[in-house]
């Protein structure tokens, strides 16, 4: 279980990114964080895994505040925290099954993840996550042939060989076509429900958040707005988080 | 430029428009340097200098040289061996440098490296660079007697820092997202440099070091010479100043091009298959 406090962010001493946002997140639901553009919706992503710091209150994932740890416990702490990207961001210049592997990466020691040591099976549990994700004909494709929903799915798989508990998504569709973007929706609603993840969300369409969310979260100007079920949602309520 | 004229706050004195002004500038440079050139010429040529003269030879020796080359007292082995010796040389610096321009160029990206490393690397890097090659070669000479060691250590230390801020500018094109993206799953730095930064630029690097190598030939040939490293640079020497031996001038000559030939079509494949 994920549990958010009292958030806070700047990154101007009078133009907070971030106001006291507090969330819960239920491991085998989804939690879809919208807003408009700028509301904070990536920084409060961001601060999940702690890419970015410095702020005021608590990120608990199962008792452990990810905002004590350490530097090296953080980074041991990461290893349970999958995220994907709007951009995908994968090593372009290399196969599927190599963008895959690095997911492991985080677990092996320096040397043997320097010299890219991985065991059989590992090698196996990605090409089981690739053929999961129905891409077992590109395995040995450079990721730069790949379309966006092909990359994005190569992201998800990346993400999926850390075991994570959670899995942070930052406008996994926002780049994808409506087909590419439903496939995408589909597979984190299947990972949420049959291998029991912590998933949120970033997006901008309020329909697919309805349609898929188990939770909503609605910022704007860095205050939560809304908290609540897709159904407590009404168009009143959308028309005052987008004002 | 209408309007700088009609905001003029003096609109009774005429002022320069600004374009008038641009090209009396350029005027004045040109005439500038026409006069420092035509200065530079007349108190460089001797008292009875005779053009023609001079001309006919220029081409003379230019014909003793390309059109009759010979290997003069020495052979083609030894030639060939001098040859070797620098092309040795330009590879020896090269692979130091690239090994340990690689290390200065991580240390001097911006999404790699603390803003005060990058910083300091740049800047030592900077400094190494703008002293020329040969000024480094003169400089280890002094220091650690003439011969080879003061060859290798001064054109290696060039291609360090050269080599650095290429790398350091090549592997700043790496998007941050795409490093933070295997920082965020736990993964350390020392991996992600292995796994993902060095995949992704293998080709462009190793086309800079090629770059380098080329680079390095030429400065070999002129340090075999300069600082007595040996090489076909120095049997260049010999026989130009020594013996005063235009055939073996011209043979040596042709034995550099035939190298660079080669090395222009290695690169030449390399690109075709590396950036496809």
């Amino acid at each position: 279980m994920l549990t958010v406090t009292a958030l806070s962010k700047r990154y101007t001493p009078d133009k907070p990114s971030l106001q006291d946002v507090s969330l819960v997140a239920d491991a085998g639901t989804i939690t879809a964080v919208i807003g408009p553009s700028g509301a904070g919706k990536t920084t409060l992503l961001r601060s999940l895994n702690q890419l970015l710091k410095d702020d005021e209150g608590t990120v608990q994932l199962d008792d452990v505040d990810l905002r004590q740890l350490s530097k090296r416990e953080l980074q041991k702490a990461r290893r349970d925290i999958g995220m994907i990207f709007q951009n995908y961001n994968l090593i372009d210049a290399l196969t599927v099954l190599e963008n895959v592997l690095h997911g492991c990466l985080g677990a092996k020691s320096t040397i043997a993840g320097m010299l890219a040591h991985y065991t059989a099976e590992e090698k196996q549990a990605a090409m089981a996550l690739i053929s999961e994700m129905g891409l077992s004909d590109f395995a040995y494709t450079a990721c730069k042939h790949l379309s966006g929903g092909q990359k994005q799915r190569v992201g998800i798989a990346r993400a999926l060989m850390q075991h994570p508990k959670m899995l942070l998504c930052d406008e996994p569709i926002a780049s994808l076509d409506p087909k590419s973007a439903k496939l995408v929706m589909d597979i984190l609603r299947r990972l949420a429900d049959e291998k029991d993840l912590i998933v949120v969300v970033n997006l901008h369409q309020v329909d697919i958040a309805t349609d898929y969310a188990d939770h909503i979260v609605a910022l704007n100007h860095g205050r939560k707005v809304f908290d609540g079920t897709p159904a407590e949602l009404n168009d009143a309520q959308i028309q005052a988080i987008y004002a | 430029m209408i309007d700088s004229v009609t905001l003029s706050q003096e609109p009774t004195q005429k002022a320069p428009h600004p374009v008038d002004r641009r090209a009396r500038t350029l005027q004045a440079f040109v005439i500038g340097l026409a006069v420092i050139s035509i200065y530079g010429l007349i108190s460089v040529i001797p008292a009875h200098f005779d053009l023609w003269a001079a001309t006919k030879v220029f081409i003379a020796n230019l014909q003793l040289m390309f059109f009759s080359p010979n290997v003069g007292n020495d052979s083609h082995g030894l030639l060939f061996q001098a040859l070797l010796a620098s092309i040795e040389l330009a590879f020896v610096t090269t692979v130091l440098g690239a090994g340990l321009g690689l290390v200065c160029g991580l240390a001097a990206a911006q999404n790699i490296a603390p803003s005060w490393l990058c910083l300091t690397t740049k800047s030592v890097m900077a400094f190494v660079r703008a002293i020329p090659t040969i000024l480094w070669v003169l400089i280890y000479s002094v220091a650690l007697g003439l011969g080879p060691n003061a060859a290798v250590v001064g054109l290696t230390f060039h291609s360090v820092a050269y080599l650095a801020k290429v790398f350091a500018n090549t592997i700043e094109e790496i998007p941050a997202q795409t490093i933070e993206a295997l920082r965020a799953g736990g993964c350390g730095l020392l991996p992600v440099l292995c796994q993902a930064v060095l995949p992704s630029l293998a080709s462009r690097l190793l086309s800079w070091t090629f770059i380098r190598f080329e680079i390095n030939f030429a400065n070999a040939v002129v340090v075999g010479a300069a600082a007595g490293a040996g090489g076909i640079g120095y049997q260049l020497f010999v026989a130009s100043n020594f013996y005063f031996n235009f055939h073996e001038v011209g043979m040596i000559v042709y034995y550099i091009l035939a190298f660079v030939f080669v090395l222009e079509v290695i690169s030449t494949k390399l690109r075709h298959k590396f950036i496809d």
